[in-house]
Formats: C-alpha cells, structure tokens, sequence
C-alpha cells in the first residue's frame, strides 16, 4: 500500500490543521502524508498534535515560491537544510527551468500554470537533476468545460515529454482542505483520465515515500552516506 | 417466458459511498449534481454506457448503481463532484460490491446520523477564534470569527480535531480541551 499524498497545504494556509488533514487521509487510505506550504505560511498551526494519530507519517516541507530565478536558487538552499522535502512552485517557463536545473528540488508542482508545455531543455535538465514532475489534479476536479479541455491537452504533452525523458512522477491534488483530499484509487482513476497508466499512477502514488525516505537518510555527498 | 437469458443479462456494480459536506444534503441535490458532472466528464455517450443511478441516500451514506465494467469512470467521475447545492463537498467511496444487500451489510452502518452534535461554544487558540458549529468523534468544525481565514480554500468552516486543542484552552469552561464532556465528548 504505502501510499502517500505530498504538497497538502494545512492551517494557516489551507483551511484544515494538519492533525485533521492526517485523521482524513488515514481514514481514504494513505500512509503518509507531507504537509507543504507556500513560503510566508512555513509557521503551521499546532504541528505537534499530529503524534496523537497512529498509523500514519507525517512529513513537513515546503513548497518554495520565488519571483524570479536567482531567489528561488537562494531560497531552496535555505529550506534543503530545514526540510526534508522540497517542491518548487513551477508556473513561468524561466522558473520551471530554473528549478529543474536545481539538484536540490525534490519536486516541480504545475509546470502547466503559465499555460505552457515544459520545453526539451527543461526535460532534459530535469532528468540529469531527478526532478520529479508534479501532476497536479485539482484543476481536473475543479473546472468545467472548455478550460478544462485545454488543461488536458497541456498535461498530454507534458506527460509524453516526461515518458520520453524517463522523468518520474508525482500525483497529487495541491489540498488546503480536507474536501480536496481524494483516495488514492480515485487519484488513479483521474490520472489515467489526464494519459497516465494505471502502473504509472500507482508508482506515483508510491514515490514520494521513497524520496522522503532517501532525504532522511544523512548523505555526505551524492553515493557517499554516513551511518 | 423470460425476458432475458441469463448470458444477456446486465451486470451491475453497487457502489456504497460517504458525503463529506459543509452543510445538509438532499438526494435530489445530489442526483443532479452526479448528471452535471457525469455529463460534464464523459459526454452523454460516456454516460449512457456508466450507467449511473442513485439507489439510496440517508444524508450521510448512499448507495449508486453503475454497469460492472465502467467502476473507474464511476470512480473519476465521483471524484470530480467539488460541490452540492452551493457547499463545499467531497464524495468518498466506501465499497463497490455485486448486490444491493452485500453492499448496505458491509459498507453501510446502520447509526450514521444521530452522532453528529450541534453546539454553539467559543473557541479561542493562537490567533484562530471562532464558534464550534460541531463536532463529531474526535473532530471538530469552527467557523472563523475573519471570514479571510477560509479564502485559500473556498470551504466555510476550519476543520480542527482534539488533538489541536487538548492543553490549549484552560480557561474554557471547566475541561481542559474546551469540548464539553458529555455523550459523544472526546475522552482523551
């Protein structure tokens, strides 16, 4: 099972404490879940209270927001040492660049915001730096119609691109509230509508804990680790 | 004679499934809003082959009928309903089984609404204040004295559990948590 739902934003950016958020997606089915707000929200409300729920992990990281590349390359050097995940909040073609050529990202969310596809070089970058890409379904649940549609097409491309670049994924919903949770066989199920397989979407839902479990692990330089 | 052989016949899921929701539900409100979004995500072709009909609905807990090899369409198509009649909502799948007795045995409890209690109490912790609009198990509902504590998500109410408040709240009338000890209160 280990499933895990990553980028879940909690009081006071969402709506929900992060113990509520925890008490939902134990009971929809996952086993662990990161809590990432926006940089300016890093100060969650009450994070301790999540030891009282058994049976479930709860990881806190960040989800960095930057106007331009030079401070999110500064910014993400600051939270790698505090947290042990790192998304990067993607939208602009520059940023999504900027970001994959970081190996310090964990994780790029909406690459498709500024309405654009991910260019090759930004793949390609991606690939060399293991970025994963975030598939972010709320737009899925959330519009209607037309605009709908062309997010579909967006995500289309961007997920032919990263096949071809082997690039992995990460399925999430960007919640910030318990109603935009949803069980990770309907994650699957709304993945394989966006183009995915269905053995893709269940490795997505699985990565995350294998990257949170990498970066808790105490590396002293890439293949070099202290026991 | 019989109308149909048994070769014929159409297979059916029954799907028991719970609504998350901000305010109350009526059926007729949530059979709408399954046509509007099932049209929305599969076209009317789409619909016609899923097959989707509301069973039952007490409220809380229902049951829906769709053909047996449309369970994902069913699924993505439940997962996109973001809100009924105006309320935030969410539709979460309890089980899929073959007949209707199956699924309303396993799935359905037979207590769902009564535990639900409504009180109206102060709440007052780290910046958040507000009234307690109620609380269920360990979970609680607030909603925010600053209506723009809400605005990030759309959703009227701050979702806290006892977790959240245990050792917070002395001065709040008598118990330590500041939820009223009483039939359905948190026992720590």
């Amino acid at each position: 099972m280990s499933y895990y739902e990553s980028c879940i934003h909690a009081l006071p950016e969402g709506s929900d404490s992060a113990s509520r958020l925890a008490l939902v997606a134990k009971r929809l089915g996952y086993s662990g879940i990161i809590i990432c707000n926006h940089t300016g929200y890093e100060k969650v409300f009450r994070p301790e209270a999540v030891l009282g729920i058994s049976r479930i992990k709860v990881a806190f990281g960040i989800e960095v927001v930057a106007p331009n590349p030079r401070s999110l390359r500064s910014k993400v050097t600051a939270a790698r040492g505090k947290y042990p995940f790192v998304a990067v909040h993607g939208g602009s073609e520059e940023m999504n660049r900027a970001a994959c050529e970081n190996p310090e990202v964990d994780m790029l969310v909406h690459p498709e915001e500024g309405k654009k596809v991910l260019g090759i070089a930004t793949a390609k970058a991606a690939q060399k730096n293991q970025v994963a890409i975030g598939l972010d379904l709320s737009p899925l649940i959330r519009l209607r119609g037309n605009s709908r549609s062309r997010w579909l097409q967006i995500v289309e491309r961007n997920i032919i691109l990263a096949r071809k670049f082997d690039l992995s994924f990460i399925i999430t919903t960007c919640a910030s509230s318990r109603l935009d949770l949803r069980a990770p066989r309907d994650l699957q199920a709304l993945a394989e509508i966006a183009g995915l397989e269905s053995f893709e979407a269940e490795e997505a839902l699985r990565f995350p804990g294998h990257l949170l479990d990498d970066n808790c692990r105490k590396w002293l330089g890439p293949g070099v680790e202290i026991l | 004679m019989r109308s149909h052989l048994p070769v014929l016949r159409i297979r059916r899921r029954y799907i028991a499934f719970e609504v998350d929701c901000e305010g109350p539900v009526r059926q007729s409100d949530l059979a709408a809003e399954l046509t509007l979004v099932q049209t929305s995500l599969w076209g009317d072709k789409g619909s016609s082959l899923n097959k989707i009909r509301l069973i039952t609905f007490n409220g809380r807990f229902g049951l829906l009928r769709c053909a047996h090899s449309r369970i994902k369409e069913t699924r993505a198509a439940l997962a996109t309903i973001y809100s009924i009649n105006g309320n935030r909502a969410a539709i979460r799948v309890k089980g899929v089984s073959g007949t209707i007795k199956a699924a309303t045995e396993k799935y359905i409890p037979r207590l769902s609404l009564s535990n639900a209690e409504n009180e109206r109490r102060r709440f007052e912790l780290e910046g958040i204040s507000g009234w307690i609009i109620h609380s269920r198990g360990r979970e609680i509902d607030i909603s925010p004295d600053e209506k723009n504590e809400t605005k990030g998500s759309d959703t009227r109410y701050l979702g806290l559990t006892s977790f959240d408040l245990c050792g917070g709240c002395y001065y709040a009338d008598g118990t330590a948590d500041g939820v009223r000890q009483g039939y359905n209160s948190i026992q720590p």
